[in-house]
C-alpha cells in the first residue's frame, strides 16, 4: 500500500518563473496517477506542524523571523529562496505533512508513505532559510522520532548535500545521516571528513560525486560506503529526502541519472527498514517535470512492487574513485579523535 | 587584534555589494591589505551560469582600476554555496581573511526585518570582524 501524504504546495508558496515552484507537485502526483493503483492509495491531508513540533529542530528565534517575513508580504531571503506571504502556512503544512505520513503508517503497520510537499526541507538550518527550503521538513519528522524513543536513518539521495539535515542530527547519537550528492556543488558542504559531532562520531556518512556519475556509482557509494555503518546502526525508522534532481536531465546540476536509478536505489534504501510500514519518503528537489514525473513512478513503483515504466539504470560513468576516497577520508577521520568540525561542514 | 592583512568583500552585482567593495578597495588601500572579491555561486545561478559568473568577475575588475587599486593584490574567489555560509567561510582557508566587508542589504527587501539580510545572518555567526557598508539609496531609510 502507498500512503500519499499531501499534495501540499500546490498553489500555496510560488513566484513566477522560479524552477521550485507548484508545478513540480503536479508533476509528483501525475507520476503516482501513473502507477493506478486503485484502492492501493491512500491519500492523507495531515495538518500544519505546531510550534513544539518545529522547535525540536529550529531555533524559536528563526521560526519568530519567518513568521515576520511572511506576514510583511515576504520577500527574498537569499539569491535563491522566497517567501510570499502564504509561504509561512505552506511551509508548515509540508513539515506536517512528514508527521502525517508517519501516523499513516504506524495506523497501518504496513506500506510506504510518500510525502508530496514542498517548500523542500533539506538545505534549511536549525536557524536559517537557503536553497529554496524554509523549514527542514525530514528533519521534523525525524526529531518526532527520536522523541519517542526511535532509531532514524536518512537517506539523501537528492543531488544535492542536505547541509540542513546534517547540521541539525550532526550531534544526535539517534539519527544516522546519509547523503550521496554531486560536489563540487552547492551548497559546499558534504566532505567524507565530515563524520558527525562527538556524541555522535560516525553518524553522517557523506559520499560526494563528481559530475557524470551515473547510477551504478551512486548504488557502490550507499553499498560500500554507508551499508556497513547502517548495518550497525539498525533504525526502526527509515526516511528518505528523495530528490530527483540527480536525473541527467535536471538543470539544477550534472549527475547523470535516470529514472530507473531511482528504482533501484529505492529498493535498496527499503531493505534497510526494519520491516514493512517504516519507510517514508519526502520530496525534496527535481526540477525538470518530466524526469520528476517519471523518476516518481518508478520509485514508488518499484517499492510497491507494482508494474511501472522506466528508463534503463545507468553505469559506466565517473566516480568510482571518489567512492574509494570517501571511504579513505572518512576511515582517516574517524581515527582522528582529534578532529572537530562544525555541524553545517563549513571546513 | 590580529593585522588586517587579506580583507574579503561578498560580492554579487547588487548596488549594496558595489558600495561595499568600493569601501573594501579603499580600506585595502589603507591598510596595505590584499583583497578578495567573494561571490557565492547559489543554485539558481546553477542554471545560467557561467556568462552571469564571468560578467560580475568583470565589474570587479572594473571597480578595481577605477579606484587605482594594485590588480596583483586582488583576487576573484567563487565558491558554492548561499552568500552567508561562503561568507562564513571567508575566514578560513583558501581565503584566510581577517575582515569581511558586506554591503547592508544584499539580495533582501525587507529594511529592519533580519530575514533575508545577509549582513544581520552574517553579523550574528562570524568569527572574524566584519564591516557592513550602508548604500547611499537604502542606508538612510
Ligand atoms: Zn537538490
Amino acid at each position: 500500500m502507498l500512503i500519499v501524504s499531501g499534495p501540499v504546495g500546490g498553489s500555496e508558496h510560488h513566484r513566477a518563473g522560479h524552477p521550485e515552484g507548484p508545478t513540480r507537485i503536479r508533476a509528483v502526483m501525475a507520476g503516482i496517477d501513473d502507477l493506478h493503483l486503485g484502492t492501493d492509495l491512500q491519500t492523507v491531508h495531515g495538518s500544519p506542524a505546531e510550534r513544539q513540533q518545529l522547535t525540536r529542530v529550529h531555533s524559536a528565534s528563526y521560526l519568530d523571523e519567518l513568521t515576520a517575513f511572511c506576514e510583511a508580504g515576504g520577500g527574498d531571503i537569499d539569491p535563491d529562496t522566497y517567501a510570499t506571504e502564504d509561504s509561512w502556512l505552506a511551509a508548515r503544512s509540508a513539515a506536517g505533512a512528514g508527521l502525517a505520513a508517519i501516523d499513516a503508517l504506524r495506523q497501518h503497520n504496513d506500506g510506504v508513505a510518500f510525502v508530496a510537499a514542498r517548500p523542500p526541507g533539506h538545505h534549511a538550518l536549525r536557524d536559517r532559510a537557503m536553497g529554496f527550503c524554509l523549514l527542514n521538513n525530514i528533519a521534523v519528522a525525524a526529531a518526532a522520532l527520536v522523541s519517542e524513543g526511535e532509531r532514524v536513518l536518512i537517506v539523501d539521495w537528492d543531488v544535492h548535500h542536505g547541509n540542513g539535515t546534517q547540521e541539525i542530527f550532526w550531534d544526535d547519537p539517534n539519527v544516522l545521516y546519509v547523503s550521496t550528492h554531486q560536489w563540487p556543488l552547492f551548497p559546499g558542504s558534504g566532505k567524507a571528513r565530515e563524520i558527525g559531532g562527538p556524541h555522535s562520531r560516525g553518524h553522517t556518512v557523506n559520499v560526494p560525486l563528481p559530475p557524470g556519475a551515473t547510477g551504478d556509482i551512486v548504488r557502490r557509494a550507499i553499498d560500500e560506503v554507508a551499508f556497513p555503518v547502517i548495518d550497525s546502526f539498525a533504525p526502526t525508522w527509515v526516511l528518505v529526502s528523495a530528490g530527483f534532481d540527480a536525473h541527467r536531465a535536471d538543470p539544477m546540476a550534472d549527475l547523470a541519472l535516470s529514472s530507473g536509478d531511482f528504482a533501484d536505489l529505492a529498493r535498496a534504501v527499503a531493505g534497510f527498514a526494519p520491516r514493512p510500514g517504516r519507510l517514508v519518503m519526502f520530496l525534496e528537489g527535481g526540477y525538470d517535470l518530466v524526469a520528476l514525473q517519471a523518476s516518481v513512478t518508478a520509485t514508488l513503483g518499484a517499492l510497491l512492487g507494482t508494474s511501472y515504466e522506466a528508463e534503463d539504470t545507468t553505469s559506466g560513468g565517473i566516480g568510482a574513485e571518489m567512492v574509494s576516497q570517501a571511504k579513505a577520508e572518512r576511515a582517516d577521520a574517524l581515527g582522528r579523535a582529534d578532529l572537530v568540525l562544525p555541524p553545517g561542514g563549513l571546513l | 587584534m590580529t593585522p588586517i592583512q587579506t580583507i574579503a568583500v561578498g560580492f554579487d552585482g547588487s548596488p549594496d555589494a558595489q558600495a561595499a567593495a568600493r569601501c573594501a578597495l579603499e580600506l585595502a588601500n589603507q591598510l596595505g591589505a590584499d583583497l578578495v572579491f567573494v561571490h557565492a555561486t547559489g543554485l539558481l545561478e546553477h542554471i545560467d551560469e557561467p556568462q552571469a559568473v564571468l560578467d560580475l568577475e568583470e565589474t570587479v575588475w572594473v571597480l578595481t582600476s577605477e579606484t587605482g587599486f594594485d590588480p596583483g593584490r586582488a583576487r576573484w574567489h567563487v565558491d558554492n554555496g548561499d552568500p552567508c555560509s561562503v561568507l562564513l567561510r571567508a575566514g578560513e582557508p583558501p581565503i584566510s581573511a581577517d575582515l569581511v566587508v558586506v554591503g547592508s542589504r544584499g539580495q533582501g527587501n525587507h529594511v529592519g526585518l533580519p530575514l533575508g539580510s545577509t549582513s544581520h545572518e552574517l553579523a550574528e555567526h562570524t568569527t572574524i570582524p566584519i564591516v557592513i557598508v550602508p548604500n547611499g539609496e537604502t542606508g538612510n531609510r
